[in-house]
């Protein structure tokens, strides 16, 4: 049975693949060709520094709907566009992505390049891949997806391989939670509905630092631990945060942060701040966030529906504060 | 599942035999899980305007109808408000939804097919069909760089003049061949222009804005000129003659329009916008260039590379020619779908394109919806659901004086302009044609004008991206903002709706008398 070994074989190269990927840390980054998304970028050049990053750069362009443009089809545009030399929108966004994470000095001998094509959704321009593999195993690839819309196009793409962080530029809208249920945006909808931690980058000129926040809890604790050693990855100073709306919880909250510190400095993190105080937590949080490089959040596992019933304060940073914003989970 | 069948055999191993009905109990519920993890909830919620829509749809057929509306003209006024919803929140693909309709009159109208199936293909339809495939046939013969080498060569290099030139371009050859053929010709020159200027986007911003919008706009403001300049306007023709031509009453033989008057009444229409679109532009948008000197040199020289015009582009020029010449003369013999599908057939017998870019470059869907969209629109008028909508319409608009005249061709304009920055304003017209012209009847005004009033206001819909096709195509460059087009759109929909109401109030009546 021919169809039977190669089927198998294949889920088998599948399965193999995404061990292999479960090993390294793998980056997302959804680039739309606004600042803020190169923003995102920036940041995450700095964790590519390590061997053991991939870095994949995304542009999800919506399928070509030729009802939409009087029954001429788009790619008739497209090719049109080609012949004159000139490049596509997508492209130029990911090679300036490209420029940005390599640098100055274009793509040295020892990167391998690939290129590969998919049909999606009956559209022949696909998904377009190209791959740039070094020697020591670090990838970068720049990626061309055809999607519905850009929210299903990015989570179709983490479905496709096991992702760490999926990286996004600032959203332009962000709705209350009963709104969002009905019609959120691209980026509340993927922050919605990824598994990843997921980041949303601003634009912010001459702050520094990650803001790390906590509640305390078990789930919350062991976010922070991941939290802190990025942080300290990227050579950032660290400040603890815990806010309560109660100020009988002030000396719980003062206890576990100073808890939280302590087990951090144990695994050879230094914390430069930490601070509990009392308040509105998403308020609390947006205001001294604007201070700080990143704010990070942990979203504690919630489902939509519970987010939706109980409110989340992740959630809420992640929409209102003024600086780059990471919700792991 | 293979979790929990080891589970259960671990926990058989050291249990007593369970009771039968404990199996078939444990069996139930295994295979509910199996279900359930098969079905997709996610897949109810995406959907869920089609289940709203098709609920809506059910409740109007087993409600009674009300007064003056038979049960047929209610099933159509169902299927019409369904396929509305469909159109605007697109929860199937489009073409879909005219297969719905086909079924729809088969199913609850009682309509034998063969005659559904008769009522598909129209001189409209083979228009649209016969002018997406010249669309694609002319923007493959590549003479967009000459098009480009002759508006600079008229313009010179001001940044001012280009874009009128541009627009007068555009504007010229969209009036004849269609907004998408034009849009998809001169974006390339746009985008040049442009990238020849700067290579950072964000230093030319207002230059793209104002030299991409005077081909989008100049397009759209064009396609109202001639019949062969949009899908609309071939469908509100064939309108025209479905409902109000009678081959035994000679007076009724104003309601055949032909190409000659339709670009009496609409020309000068498109002539008198297009030196606005330029001046609206230029006043939303300051262009940070002034002179496009360098670009406009490189251009040349590409231009320059590309050598004489070969004897295929005179053929393709003459051809092009030939059918325009054919539109205007013929056409009121033969009909304008004809002369289109016959110009695609001689485009592929002289070779200068290959069916297979034809058939991957046309959208066969949308000559499937507008088919289906056009039979739903005669069923409309001929159930009487059109009547009765009209009726209602009316009387909502007697309070506020707007039940006749210049008040009327407002109101209706108002209400296509806004269908139709929803929906393609093909569809658009196809929904709305048979009630604005049975409102026309009913209210004792002329349904010629108030035809022409919502042809053309479905032109307007500057405001969105997805509106006219021109702005979809000029969107795709990646240039433009979906704010842009709202930033501009409301000033240039202002303009077009008074230059037509002045038209419909001046100058329309002069000719029909």
């Amino acid at each position: 049975m021919p169809f039977k070994s190669n089927t198998k074989s294949t889920l088998e190269l599948d399965k193999e693949l995404r061990a292999f990927r479960k090993t390294r840390f793998r980056l997302l980054i959804c680039i739309d060709g606004s600042d803020e998304s190169y923003e995102g970028l920036k940041l995450a050049s700095k964790l590519g520094r390590n061997h053991d990053v991939d870095i994949v750069l995304l542009y999800v362009r919506p399928i070509d709907q030729g009802l939409r443009s009087g029954g001429l089809q788009l790619r008739v545009v497209r090719e049109n566009m080609l012949e004159w030399g000139l490049e596509l929108p997508g492209i130029k966004y990911l090679k300036k992505g490209l420029d940005i994470l390599i640098g100055e000095k274009g793509m040295a001998a020892d990167w391998t390049e690939k290129s590969t094509h998919t049909d999606v959704w009956g559209d022949p321009m696909g998904d377009n891949k190209i791959e740039y593999r070094h020697d020591t195993g670090r990838s970068i690839v720049m990626k061309l997806k055809t999607a519905p819309d850009p929210a299903s196009g990015i989570l179709d793409q983490y479905e496709l391989g096991p992702y760490n962080l999926i990286v996004m530029g600032e959203p332009s809208r962000w709705r209350g939670e009963l709104m969002s249920f009905w019609n959120a945006g691209v980026v509340q909808k993927v922050a919605m509905l990824s598994l990843c931690s997921v980041m949303v980058a601003r634009k912010r000129e001459n702050v520094e630092g990650h803001l790390i926040c906590t509640d305390g809890s078990e789930n919350s604790l062991d976010s922070v631990r991941r939290q802190a050693v990025l942080a300290q990855y990227l050579e950032s100073p660290i400040t603890l945060l815990c806010v309560t709306p109660l100020k009988e919880d002030l000396d719980k909250i003062k206890y576990t942060v100073e808890k939280t510190r302590l087990s951090l400095e144990k695994s050879g993190i230094s914390i430069k701040e930490t601070r509990a105080i009392v308040g509105d937590p998403v308020e609390k949080i947006t205001e001294i966030g604007a201070d700080f490089a990143v704010i990070a959040v942990s979203d504690s596992g919630k489902s939509s529906m519970k987010r939706f019933i109980l409110g989340s304060v992740a959630f809420n940073v992640m929409g209102k504060a003024k600086t780059s914003v990471l919700n792991a989970r | 599942m293979t979790t929990l069948s080891l589970v259960n055999d671990s926990l058989r191993a050291h249990a007593p035999e369970p009771a039968w009905s404990m199996r078939v109990r444990r069996r139930g519920y295994q295979r509910m899980l199996v279900v359930s993890s098969q079905i997709n909830y996610y897949y109810f919620w995406e959907k869920r305007w089609f289940f709203i829509s098709m609920l809506i749809g059910y409740t109007l057929l087993n409600i009674p109808p009300p007064e003056g509306l038979s049960h047929e003209g209610m099933v159509v006024l169902a299927m019409s408000i369904v396929a509305t919803i469909l159109f605007i929140t697109e929860p199937v693909p489009l073409p879909t939804v005219a297969l719905l309709i086909i079924v729809g009159q088969i199913f609850l109208l009682g309509i034998s097919s063969t005659e559904v199936a008769r009522s598909l293909m129209t001189d409209s339809v083979l228009f649209i069909m016969g002018s997406l495939m010249l669309a694609v046939a002319v923007v493959k013969q590549k003479l967009d760089k000459r098009i480009a080498w002759l508006i600079i060569r008229f313009t010179g290099t001001k940044t001012v003049n280009i874009c009128f030139g541009i627009s007068v371009v555009s504007g010229l050859l969209a009036s004849f061949i269609g907004e998408h053929t034009v849009a998809a010709m001169m974006l390339p020159v746009g985008v040049t222009l442009i990238t020849l200027t700067s290579d950072d986007p964000k230093q030319v911003r207002n230059l793209a804005a104002v030299l991409l919008f005077s081909i989008c706009y100049g397009a759209s403001v064009a396609g109202i000129g001639t019949p062969s300049g949009g899908a609309r306007n071939a469908i509100m023709i064939g309108y025209w003659k479905e409902f109000f031509y009678d081959p035994t009453n000679p007076e009724t033989n104003k309601f055949l329009i032909d190409y000659v008057t339709w670009m009496i009444y609409a020309y000068p229409m498109f002539l008198i916008q297009l030196p606005l679109v330029t001046v609206i532009l230029l006043w939303t948008f300051k262009p940070e260039v002034t002179v496009l000197g360098r670009a406009a040199a490189k251009l040349r020289q590409e231009i320059l590379l590309q050598g004489p015009m070969r004897p295929s582009d005179w053929v393709s020029i003459i051809l092009f020619a030939g059918i325009l010449y054919s539109w205007v003369f013929i056409s009121s013999d033969v009909g304008m779908g004809t002369i289109a599908i016959l110009g695609a057939a001689v485009f592929l017998i002289a070779g200068l394109v290959r069916w297979e870019d034809l058939n991957s470059g046309v959208n066969w869907g949308v000559v499937l919806l507008y088919a289906a969209a056009i039979s739903l629109g005669v069923q409309m008028q001929q159930t009487g659901a059109a009547e009765w909508i009209a009726e209602n319409f009316l009387s909502i608009l007697e309070p506020i004086g707007a039940d006749s005249g210049v008040g009327l061709w407002a109101a209706v304009s108002v209400l296509t302009t806004a269908v139709t920055n929803t929906m393609s304003n093909g569809a658009a017209v196809a929904v709305l044609g048979p009630i604005v012209l049975k409102l026309a009847t009913v209210a004792g005004e002329s349904p010629i004008i108030l035809g022409f009033v919502t042809s053309i206001s479905s032109a307007f819909a500057y405001l969105t991206v997805v509106g006219t096709p021109a702005c979809t195509i000029v969107y795709a460059s990646g240039y433009l903002k979906t704010t842009d087009f709202l930033k501009v759109g409301w000033r240039m929909m202002i303009m077009s709706i008074c230059i037509m109401l002045a038209s419909a109030s001046v100058y329309w009546p002069l000719i029909e008398s």
